[in-house]
């Protein structure tokens, strides 16, 4: 066997790169995560600019939440803090600490993925009833060619298409509409019959290229989201051992997580505002 | 020059007023490419043989100097951007940008679909009906609205592409389901065909292009031996074909059967009956072919082209623009 | 010590393992050993290439005789694939589907890249191993499983993706259930090539021995390291495209799918519509062209060594090659659009696409030009590997130069989806980069197992595979002229495949003879590796830092850390006694 089976620039930064292996392997990966999300970016840009008129909400606020998301935000920022504290806090010893402020930055994740779970709960229940002709609906100004809101208890239930996945169109729909937007009144529940209709949908994915493209990009953010927890989470559980047996490497690690970590909070940054606020 | 001559050598006939100058650049380019590749071939062998290893020759440390690499390598690039602006960019620019007038032009819409081609003329009146596609059915493949006047005398032909020689032909096209391609390779054309878009493309036939010349001037002489149905299924005997005892056992103008089998049966009976060739003509010497996988029967894909002269397409026009009737109103 | 991770979850410190005999399962099969794992990379994408290979052999069949029942196998094909023996229209473009997918992604990339580029870099750079040697065994792993997702497929109701290995939309979208697993099978061959590739950089840059300077680097580092950044960069945009096709067929999106689509007759409501199908193409095609860089480049860095050890001189023009390589790079991520002329693309843009693809030929023919002229003032030993490396050449011209008429518009209106492309790019890869495959197979061999191939069995099997690999594709590009259209399940029902049906024989026919041409080579593989004569560490005289190690190397590589001296071919150096100076060995004065 051999003797020097001992990898170089482990641990030591490289004449070249002025990094160790790890850190430029991670701004590697990054590279390519910004080329995924990149092509995702553009997916959006291409089928808004190419979108029919009223195909596209005006503004994301009209169909999400943005008081929710501007909340989690600040939690994703804030972790981000936490997890340069962390590291930190390692680098100047105090294990105990870093060990702390990465719990912290977990449960901050946590969070964010439970509101996220209750913004895309919200999305499932809330549906769009796409009629055939525009019609005049009280409250607001011009005839609606899609009515938003929450069917009554009467309406008949929907059932998906076992092929397509499509709710198929009952005899008539009782729907109440959404109050229009910027004021809080509900209009009075609207009765539709099927020959009215064009198509029904929740605001899942399938309702229109906004939403299919709002899930995309923020389902495949909150994996990377789950992906970074799980990390986190082992180190969490053996991060005292493995610093007792070698720091400068476990600091080196949760560096490099860190990199990671605020790669998805950057990618966030950019979501946020061209989703909700665009 | 290295023109196409005989068809399925090198390039089909080429049948488009404008199909000329993209011969032209495939003619040149392969010049070019054979001039390089000779190029390079020559001195490829040469050191192979050359420099072989033999006893008592080193090979040689120093990098070889002074070859005329930079100069060739230079000239490639300027020939190249040449090609690419002196040939290419014109020819391309004049395919896409310049349609012909609309008062010069027989306008069509094509639709395409999983497996056919539907042709849409807007008839006597000149006028293309609306279409909508909720209102597609197995009889109405586009659409046409029953409600709009205009689509009254539209001719909808599926599978059968007519066209008069000598005008330019404005094609719109657009497909009901995947991307198909359109293209006419003895017309230089080619177009993908994509849902949800409408795309125009235009050609001019050539005059003396009409389909009944052209049968004439395909005939060909196909020995018995080896004759195989697969390869001459789309033909029909240009005469009529005998047996020694004057018996006629293949028509003029019919075909060598529908089947592999009954092909074999007849090309073998013809054959013990002494006759020495086959001599065929293409019963639709132009087709629209589809040129993008479009599923399953995509290699079935394909539209009869019937070219006329300018009176022939009218008398043509005036038998079909009856007016439209749809069973399902 | 055990590497340093970036990114993966679990993760163990091995501990010293100097001492300790690891068990079989993790000697042979969970290896972190960078040669473990390029021999298992080798290997299983050589099964998937004679795989990718015989689906191929199968559809001749239907090509030369249309409608005829399949001799042997027939029977045993499932319904989606033929009836009573004879092929459907459904299992043609099955099998050609995967034939492209097996062959890109599971044969050549894995066997190119990871085979190759496995074994050899971390050698060739003077390292113990790659930078992360269980990142290295997890990609190994992820690749395995995304071909055990595209094999089985073969197996669910509908079979295998038919849609072309290109899968446009929509009618990849509306496909059956081998789609998606055509889709996932994907995402974890990309997962798999990005942690691979992260891999490598590091491992080039900054795992380089004391000395080994950058332009020191064998060509074929250079090769293996514009690969990589090709494969780290391109790659996302597909896996994102195919998680929005993935949307489009289980979440009903509209990502692709226009409005108004009517697909047999049945109105396509449930979709939003409002989609692109040229925005699938335009993500596609993003990775796809750098894709076919990936293809050629590590070829040429196995043929550049080849050439340089077999010819005793040093490559003319190595900064000439380096450059191009890097140049060839950046320019394969802006060129994708020439795939795409035909879609209705205005002057503009096809401009743009032309003359980048104009310029790119530059880089490509200096590097082709830049290794015919090695040849020149050589003392050429026509060793196995040099035949197929010399072969290469001419082969790897004609697929480049047929290029030329495809990727400019106006010609290309003629000959875009015909048998002329498919011509075109087979030249590159099969009598191209298949070839340096054998070559490096060959000239590697003895590295790995401490013996070399048989000779006789080795020209036989190039003699036979130049002869029959030509009679299968230069048929086509007449075939193409003729105006004769890819993806034809029968040729002969349109009129100019009628015409042009003959030469299809011929292709058929050298098909199966080029089958035939492996088995000395096959035969030759599995006998040498207890039957080869026995070698030393450096059987070739060559230069490079691989051959300082043992062969086989042993875990860790080197017995001692080599130091390097001078730069990677100094063969015939005037006045040294021998005719080759190693890069770890002093010269002296």
């Amino acid at each position: 066997m051999s003797a020097a089976a001992i990898i170089p620039h482990d641990m030591e930064p490289h004449p070249v790169t002025g990094m160790y292996n790890g850190k430029f392997g991670i701004w590697l990966f990054l590279a390519s995560e910004i080329m995924l999300f990149g092509a995702l970016f553009s997916t959006y840009v291409l089928l808004r600019m190419g979108a029919e008129d009223g195909m596209w909400p005006k503004h994301g606020a009209e169909i999400l939440n943005v008081p929710l998301a501007t909340f989690n935000t600040v939690v994703l920022i804030t972790s981000s803090v936490t997890m340069v504290l962390s590291w930190a806090a390692l680098k100047m010893g105090d294990v105990a600490k870093g060990q702390r402020f990465l719990g912290i930055t977990f449960l901050l994740a946590g969070t964010f993925l439970v509101v996220k779970y209750f913004e895309y709960k919200e999305k499932f229940h809330h549906f769009e009833v796409f009629l055939n002709e525009p019609m005049a609906v009280e409250g607001y100004q011009e005839p609606l060619k899609g009515i938003r809101g929450h069917f009554t208890a009467d309406s008949p239930k929907l059932e998906a298409d076992a092929k397509t996945g499509a709710y198929a169109i009952p005899e008539y729909v009782i729907i109440e509409p959404d109050a229009p937007h910027g004021t809080h009144e509900h209009p009075k529940p609207v009765r539709i019959e099927s020959a009215q209709v064009k198509r029904i949908s929740n605001f899942g994915p399938r309702h229109s290229n906004f939403l299919a493209t709002y899930f995309t990009l923020t389902g495949l953010h909150g994996l990377h989201i789950v992906g970074g927890m799980v990390v986190i989470l082992y180190f969490l559980l053996t991060g005292s051992t493995f610093a007792k047996k070698n720091h400068e490497k476990y600091v080196n690690r949760i560096e490099c997580t860190g990199l990671y970590w605020h790669f998805v909070d950057l990618v966030w940054i950019f979501l946020f505002p061209v989703l909700y606020l665009l | 020059m290295l023109a196409q001559t005989t068809y399925g050598r090198w390039l089909p006939p080429q049948l488009s007023e404008h199909g000329g100058k993209i011969d032209q650049l495939i003619d040149v380019l392969h010049v070019f490419m054979a001039v390089l590749f000779i190029a390079w071939g020559i001195f490829f062998v040469y050191c192979l043989f050359r420099f072989r290893a033999k006893q008592g020759h080193a090979a040689r440390y120093e990098p070889v100097k002074g070859l005329i690499s930079k100069y060739a390598e230079i000239g490639v690039g300027v020939f190249e951007a040449f090609l690419l602006l002196g040939l290419s960019m014109p020819v391309w620019a004049d395919y896409k940008n310049k349609p012909p007038a609309e008062s010069e032009r027989l306008p069509v819409r094509v639709v395409a679909e999983q497996f056919q081609w539907n042709f849409h003329y807007a008839g006597k009146d000149g006028k293309f009906g609306s279409t909508d596609n909720s209102q597609i059915t197995a009889s109405n493949p586009i659409g046409l609205r029953s409600d709009d006047p205009a689509g009254a005398d539209d001719i909808v032909s599926v599978n059968e592409f007519h066209l008069p020689t000598g005008t330019p032909i404005y094609l719109r096209l657009t497909s009901k389901d995947v991307i198909h391609s359109f293209a006419i390779p003895t017309m230089r054309v080619k177009q993908d065909v994509i849902p949800g878009m409408e795309i125009p493309i235009w050609f001019t036939a050539k005059e003396g292009s009409e389909s009944e010349k052209l049968r004439e001037q395909m005939v060909q002489h196909f020995p018995i031996e080896g004759a195989n149905w697969y390869k001459l299924r789309h033909m029909i005997a240009s005469e009529d074909h005998k047996s020694s005892g004057g018996e006629v056992l293949l028509a003029k103008g019919a075909d060598l059967g529908d089947s592999f089998v009954k092909g074999k049966e007849l090309i073998e009976s013809l054959q013990k009956a002494g006759v020495a060739e086959l001599v065929m003509q293409p019963r639709h010497p132009l087709e629209v072919i589809c040129a993008q996988l479009c599923g399953n029967s995509h290699f079935k894909m394909k539209a009869t082209m019937v070219t006329h002269d300018a009176a022939g397409f009218n008398a043509w026009i005036e038998e079909k623009s009856k007016g439209v009737e749809f069973e399902d109103f | 010590m055990s590497s340093h991770e970036a990114h993966a979850g679990h993760h163990h410190d091995h501990g010293d393992h100097h001492h300790e005999e690891l068990p079989f399962w993790r000697k042979y099969i969970f290896s972190v050993d960078h040669k473990v794992i390029g021999v298992q990379y080798a290997v299983t994408a050589l099964v998937f290439l004679f795989f990718g290979f015989t689906l191929m052999m199968i559809m001749r069949w239907q090509l030369a005789y249309p409608g005829q029942p399949i001799p042997l196998i027939g029977k045993y094909l499932s319904s989606a694939i033929a009836m009573d023996g004879i092929l459907v229209g459904d299992g043609y473009n099955a099998l050609g589907a995967m034939h492209g997918t097996i062959m890109v992604f599971l044969a050549i990339v894995p066997l190119a890249v990871g085979g190759f580029g496995n074994y050899v870099l971390p050698l060739q750079v003077g390292a113990p191993d790659m930078a992360f040697p269980k990142l290295n065994m997890m990609s190994y792993w992820v690749f395995f499983c995304g071909g055990v997702v595209m094999i089985a497929s073969f197996f669910v109701p509908g079979g295998a993706a038919a849609s072309g290995w290109t899968s446009y939309a929509p009618l990849s979208v509306i496909a059956t259930t081998g789609q998606t697993m055509w889709l996932l099978g994907m995402v974890l061959l990309i997962t798999s090539s990005l942690l691979g590739s992260v891999n490598f950089i590091v491992t080039a840059v900054q795992l380089r021995a004391k000395g080994l300077g950058f332009f020191r680097l064998p060509f074929f580092v250079w090769a293996q390291l514009v690969t990589s950044f090709l494969l780290l960069l391109a790659f996302p945009p597909l896996e994102a495209a195919g998680v929005l096709q993935l949307m489009d067929r289980l979440a009903g999106t509209s990502f692709f799918m226009p409005s108004g689509l009517v697909v047999s007759g049945v109105q396509q409501t449930q979709y939003a519509g409002g989609g692109s199908p040229l925005l699938w193409q335009h993500l596609f095609w993003f990775l796809a062209h750098p894709e076919v860089y990936v293809l050629i480049l590590p070829a040429l860095g196995i043929v550049a060594e080849v050439i340089a050890n077999n010819t005793r001189k040093p490559l003319w023009g190595y900064k000439s090659l380096v450059y191009s390589a890097i140049f060839l790079g950046f320019m394969s991520f802006i060129v994708w659009a020439h795939h795409m002329f035909m879609t209705g693309m205005g002057t503009t843009l096809s401009t743009f696409f032309q003359a980048t693809t104009m310029i790119i030929s530059v880089p490509s023919v200096i590097i082709l030009t830049c290794l015919i002229i090695s040849l020149w003032g050589a003392s050429i030993r026509y060793t196995v590997p040099m035949l197929f490396a010399v072969a290469f050449l001419p082969m790897f011209a004609i697929g480049g130069l047929t290029g030329l008429p495809l990727g400019l518009t106006a010609s290309d209106i003629a000959l875009h989806d015909t048998y002329y492309v498919i011509g075109h790019f087979h030249y590159v890869v099969a009598p191209g980069t298949i070839f340096a495959m054998f070559a490096g197979i060959y000239y590697w061999f003895p590295k790995v197992t401490g013996r070399k191939m048989n000779d006789l069995l080795g020209k036989l099997h190039f003699w036979g595979s130049f002869v029959f690999i030509n009679a299968v594709f230069m048929p086509m590009f007449f075939q193409g002229m003729a105006g004769l259209l890819r993806r034809q399940y029968d040729q002969t029902e349109q009129l100019h495949g009628s015409l042009a049906h003959g030469l299809t024989t011929m292709s058929s026919w050298g098909a199966w003879l080029l089958a035939l041409a492996q088995i000395p080579f096959i035969i030759n593989f599995f006998w040498s590796i207890r039957g080869g004569t026995k070698v030393d560490a450096n059987p070739w005289q060559a230069t490079t830092l691989e051959w300082a190690a043992p062969s086989p190397p042993p875990h860790g590589n080197f017995d001692k850390v080599p130091v390097v001296y001078c730069g990677p071919y100094e063969y015939s150096v005037p006045g040294k006694k021998t005719d080759y100076c190693p890069q770890h060995v002093a010269m002296e004065a």
